[in-house]
């Protein structure tokens, strides 16, 4: 009896160990599956689910919450997506919450995200649905990649003929970049416009000082003092008014905060309310 | 030529008769129940040590063996799971059962054998002893039940070997390498490779048995008997590993 004792415990000890670690591996990967502990399900219908596989990871904030449930065809546009999720996240997912589709990485496994709502404050119920927003398919990609590139043709096309005629034309622009005679001969324009100009100035001055045409400038000077005049007035009366518009915004400003607050308070209330 | 493929064909259908005659013996008392303990004793807990060096040495090679193919297209982080999978899917099973097979069956076929030759076994049957139910049932019955233990523990401790692979070159937390495993495995690929476990604890007793026990008279077939029995066992393990592995295929 002694000798059949020593190898049955060692015996019972190797069955044990090895059952155990047969248990852990099923309760891990149970785990992984959220087969486990307590869940709550959303349903969510997409018009493509683009790859989606049933176990493919839920993603709120970025952080695995989840797995992909059930995947039904509803009818020919609609594709109905169950999701499973801790429950511990529920009280962070929102009536307005919505899922879109994404991947893992450029050779990853699709992904569900669940994005946040922005108004809602309502939890979301079990077997809940929210709305989902159809992502951007590769196809939808390409087709906006190919638009762009086939006005990039065109205008490549415009900008060859334009380059062309620039250097071989015989056009007003295409001389004046390369032909050196026109470029001299402008500048030489250009000067003589100047020394023209100067002269037209002086010949102006002394026609304000001739008696002939002294009146209908004194008339011009008086018109435009008058004019400054009146543009003051306008401009202080401006200010006035805007000074009431002020006044008047921060009333409503003040009046708004204060609904606000009361909001808050009655909110925190119902937080507290619910905790009880 | 037509006769060898007659005597193989012989052959085959003798080891169905034999196995026929286990799951009969199997129900029928009288149970040897210590016989079987000890059986157990001998086939599990003394594979381990060969089995915990394969298992480990496996897990290592394979990180390192994959690991540069993985770097190459940027997916180091994949390795975990990767040698998890594959480890915990066709590795394990198939190394432990083909050690077991030149362990155990060896040892059967000679045991049973040498017991054959020196008329042990018709000496049970004179005394009213059915060796049937005391040498072959509790063997089979031992290797059927131990050989998934084993491979539970060449898993395991294969994964605790790419653990060390993968810390030779990098630098992972134990619970990060963990997590990643356990995120890359499915229930699919644990069930299909510890039920194929099962039937190669249940060859490799099995034809280890119909050796020894059919072991014609002479001390050479002793050896003869346990050298067929090894290569029968591991020729038998790859076979059914084949034919496993395609049915799990063809429903999942």
């Amino acid at each position: 009896m002694e000798k059949q004792s020593g190898y049955t415990w060692k015996l019972g000890m190797f069955v044990t160990i090895g059952l155990v670690l047969f248990v852990m591996a099923i309760y891990f990967i149970g785990k992984q599956k959220n087969l486990f502990g307590s869940t709550f399900h959303i349903t969510s219908q997409f018009k493509t689910v683009s790859g989606l596989e049933v176990g493919n990871n839920v993603r709120f904030s970025g952080i695995n919450v989840g797995t992909v449930e059930q995947i039904q065809l509803k009818n020919d546009s609609t594709v109905i997506v169950v999701l499973v999720m801790k429950e511990e996240v529920r009280k962070f997912i929102k009536t307005d919450a919505t899922a879109s589709i994404g991947s893992d990485g450029l050779m990853g496994d699709k992904v569900l995200t669940i994005s946040p709502g922005a108004k809602s404050q309502k939890m979301i119920e079990d077997n809940g649905t929210i709305a989902s927003v159809d992502g951007i398919e590769m196809h939808d990609i390409m087709k906006s990649v190919k638009k762009s590139v086939d006005n990039i043709g065109v205008i490549s096309d415009e900008i060859a003929i334009f380059s062309h005629s620039m250097n071989n034309g015989n056009g007003a622009l295409a001389r004046l970049v390369k032909d050196d005679k026109m470029a001299n001969s402008v500048s030489n324009t250009l000067e003589n416009l100047e020394s023209g100009t100067k002269g037209f100035s002086d010949n102006m001055e002394a026609a304000k000082s001739n008696f002939l045409l002294r009146g209908y400038y004194k008339k011009k000077e008086k018109q435009k003092e008058k004019k400054l005049e009146e543009q003051k007035e306008k401009q202080e009366e401006a200010k006035e008014k805007a000074a009431k518009e002020k006044e008047q915004k921060e009333k409503e400003l003040k009046e708004q905060k204060e609904k606000e607050e009361k909001q808050k308070q009655e909110e925190a209330k119902k937080a507290e309310a619910a905790k009880k | 030529m037509i006769l060898s493929l007659k005597n193989i064909f012989t052959e085959i259908g003798e080891t169905a008769l034999f196995a026929k005659k286990f799951f009969k013996e199997v129900f029928i008392p009288p149970y040897e129940t210590k016989e079987f303990l000890k059986q157990c004793y001998i086939i599990g807990y003394k594979s381990l040590p060969l089995v915990a060096i394969t298992g480990f040495i496996m897990g290592l090679v394979l990180t390192l063996q994959s690991r540069p193919t993985l770097v190459k297209f940027g997916a180091e982080s994949w390795l975990p799971g990767m040698v998890a999978l594959s480890l915990i899917r066709e590795i394990a099973p198939v190394i432990t059962a083909l050690i077991c097979a030149g362990k155990i069956s060896s040892g059967i076929g000679a045991e049973l054998g040498s017991m054959k030759v020196t008329e042990q076994i018709d000496a049970m049957e004179v005394s009213a002893v059915n060796p049937y139910n005391y040498l072959v049932v509790t063997r089979v019955l031992a290797c059927t039940l131990m050989v998934p233990i084993l491979v539970f523990f060449a898993d395991a401790i294969g994964i605790i070997g790419g653990y060390v692979g993968i810390n030779i070159h990098g630098d992972v937390n134990f619970y990060r390498f963990l997590t990643q495993i356990i995120q890359s495995l499915e229930f699919l690929d644990l069930f299909p490779a510890t039920i194929k476990t099962f039937f190669f604890g249940f060859v490799i007793g099995m034809i280890g048995c119909y050796k020894g026990f059919t072991a014609s008279n002479g001390t050479e077939s002793v050896g003869q008997a346990a050298n067929s029995a090894v290569v029968t066992a591991s020729l038998s393990i790859f076979i059914i590993d084949m034919v496993a592995v395609q049915i799990t295929d063809l429903f999942f």
